[in-house]
């Protein structure tokens, strides 16, 4: 019975999570549009439905409605498993992800996270890797000129900024003394980690652009000079797929940014629910996410491996040295 | 990091971005600021100057006869030919059109007939809202261009309306004066 029922609690936690995460990406077109739209004293979708709410469903149902096309030199198998590829890994590293520490419900304590691993933190980048390969194998089987440039441009930028983003979260770690996401955020009850680890903040969040694709960063779709980089052949439901990787990745970012540097669900002066503040803070970073899409240029490549190498790279590994050389 | 940057904040401006912070404010400024969509037709419209070259029309005089006597120099300096006059004498010797047909799907708006016209009888008013699915319904006669509306007093505004689909497709306004549209432009 006991262990019924906690088949059951995380059965449906994992329910609602996937639930959550497939209806992320409406809002967020709909948010995203309306912010890119006002940047440019526009109004952004405003006739299907208030304010154009209705909008991405709208867009959705053109998208499903499309020929699902593939391309006739394709290498089909890889073709159809690429969008599932970049789509799975975002969606796996969630349950690694808590929301606060638990609520109760009708008597039981319900925690708000799927599992505790002690090593979430490796956990998270791991499966975070793996995502990488959805958009190399969009782009290779393709089989078309835009495709494999982006895909080819997607491989060397992950290389470049997986490692400092790796680097970038030890100083937490060594703060922390846990790589459990859960005493992470813990550790930042007094104190939030962006004060301690100013640099670290700055090198992951630089990353973290980059691992999402964004602006400045979004070397592999370019739209101005690779068509649509490495779904360029995709349509319909496939497409739907890597807008909806793209899209909670950076919700996942925002959220391990939060979790690594701004305290997770501590608040600061205004008691709100811990639950409140972390979708708050969330929230707050997935705008800066837009405001950043719509205010700077796109670095060009050889720029993008430079600041990789050559800037995050020595900063992060400068702030694992400080951190380790105070904390002794 | 570009030159600007570098020779008003210095190295000091250079490392910390000062640049991209100064983007990033300028377009939160923008987020914040009025969009400048005319949101025609759903909500509103815009009425032009009376200086506005729009739809012709022909006027009448006190005693509501057509000022129009015929003489055809419309026809003449029209630059695309699109205008056909045909004239006839009434019972008291007056010239007047039998026959005014403008084709306005040809017509570049100049106002040349407007200009050449000795009676003051056609002119372009301020009417812009005539597209057809048919370039033959772009064809106006006399007694259609006899109840085009005139040249108003007003105008040079946004003013609210509506979109009408019921019977025709119209969009309907109350008002006869609206808001400056370029108070919501940023010139710096």
């Amino acid at each position: 019975m006991e262990l019924a029922f906690a088949i059951g609690l995380i059965a449906l936690k994992v329910a609602v999570l996937i639930a959550a995460l497939l209806l992320l990406p409406l809002p967020l077109v709909w948010l995203e549009r309306k912010i890119a739209g006002h940047i440019q004293q526009r109004m952004g979708p405003m006739r299907v439905g208030w304010h154009g709410l209705l909008q991405p469903l709208a867009d959705g149902i053109k998208l499903l409605t499309k020929e699902d096309h593939i391309p006739a030199d394709a290498d089909r198998l890889i073709f159809k498993l690429a969008p599932i590829l970049a789509m799975l890994p975002p969606f796996v590293v969630f349950v690694a992800i808590p929301f606060g520490e638990s609520i109760s419900v009708l008597g039981h304590e319900i925690t708000l996270y799927v599992s505790d691993m002690n090593v979430a933190l490796l956990f998270v980048f791991a499966v975070l890797g793996i995502e990488v390969y959805g958009v190399i194998f969009g782009g290779w089987a393709s089989n078309s000129k835009y495709s494999v440039l982006g895909g080819l441009r997607t491989c060397a930028q992950m290389i470049s900024y997986e490692i400092p983003m790796g680097f970038a979260v030890i100083g937490v770690v060594m703060l922390a003394q846990s790589m459990s996401l859960l005493d992470i955020v813990r550790a930042q009850a007094d104190m939030w980690n962006v004060v301690y680890q100013p640099v670290g903040f700055f090198v992951f969040f630089v990353a973290g652009l980059a691992e999402a694709q964004r602006i400045p960063f979004d070397l592999a779709e370019a739209e101005g000079d690779l068509g649509a980089g490495f779904h360029t052949e995709y349509s319909g439901i496939r497409f739907i797929f890597f807008m909806v990787s793209e899209y909670v990745v950076m919700v996942l970012v925002s959220v391990l940014t939060v979790i690594l540097f701004f305290g997770g669900w501590n608040g600061v002066l205004i008691p709100l629910p811990p639950i409140l503040w972390f979708f708050l803070k969330v929230a707050f970073f997935i705008y800066v996410f837009m405001w950043f899409r719509f205010t700077f240029p796109r670095y060009r490549y050889d720029q993008l491996m430079e600041i990789g190498w050559k800037v995050l790279l020595p900063l992060s590994l400068a702030n694992i040295m400080i951190t380790g050389v105070v904390f002794l | 990091m570009t030159d600007v940057a570098n020779k008003r904040q210095g190295w000091i401006g250079w490392a910390f971005f000062s640049d991209l912070g100064d983007a990033l404010v300028l377009t939160f400024s923008y987020m914040l600021s009025r969009p400048v969509t005319e949101q025609y037709p759903d909500k509103e419209k815009w009425l032009p100057y009376s200086r506005y070259r729009g739809h012709h029309f022909l006027k009448r005089n006190e005693e509501g006869e057509i000022n129009c006597v015929a003489c055809e120099l419309c026809a003449k300096i029209c630059p695309c030919d699109c205008i056909t006059v045909v004239p006839y004498e009434d019972e008291n010797g007056a010239r007047h059109p039998k026959v005014f047909d403008i084709d306005t799907a040809r017509c570049l708006f100049c106002g040349l007939c407007e200009d050449a016209c000795p009676a003051d009888a056609i002119a372009l008013g301020q009417q812009y809202e005539f597209s057809s699915y048919n370039s033959a319904n772009l064809v106006v006669d006399r007694d259609t261009l006899l109840t085009m509306p005139g040249k108003a007093e007003t105008g040079g505004g946004v003013v609210n309306a509506r979109l009408e689909t019921v019977d025709g497709v119209r969009v309907e306004t109350a008002q006869d004066a609206g808001y400056n549209w370029w108070r919501n432009i940023r010139r710096k």
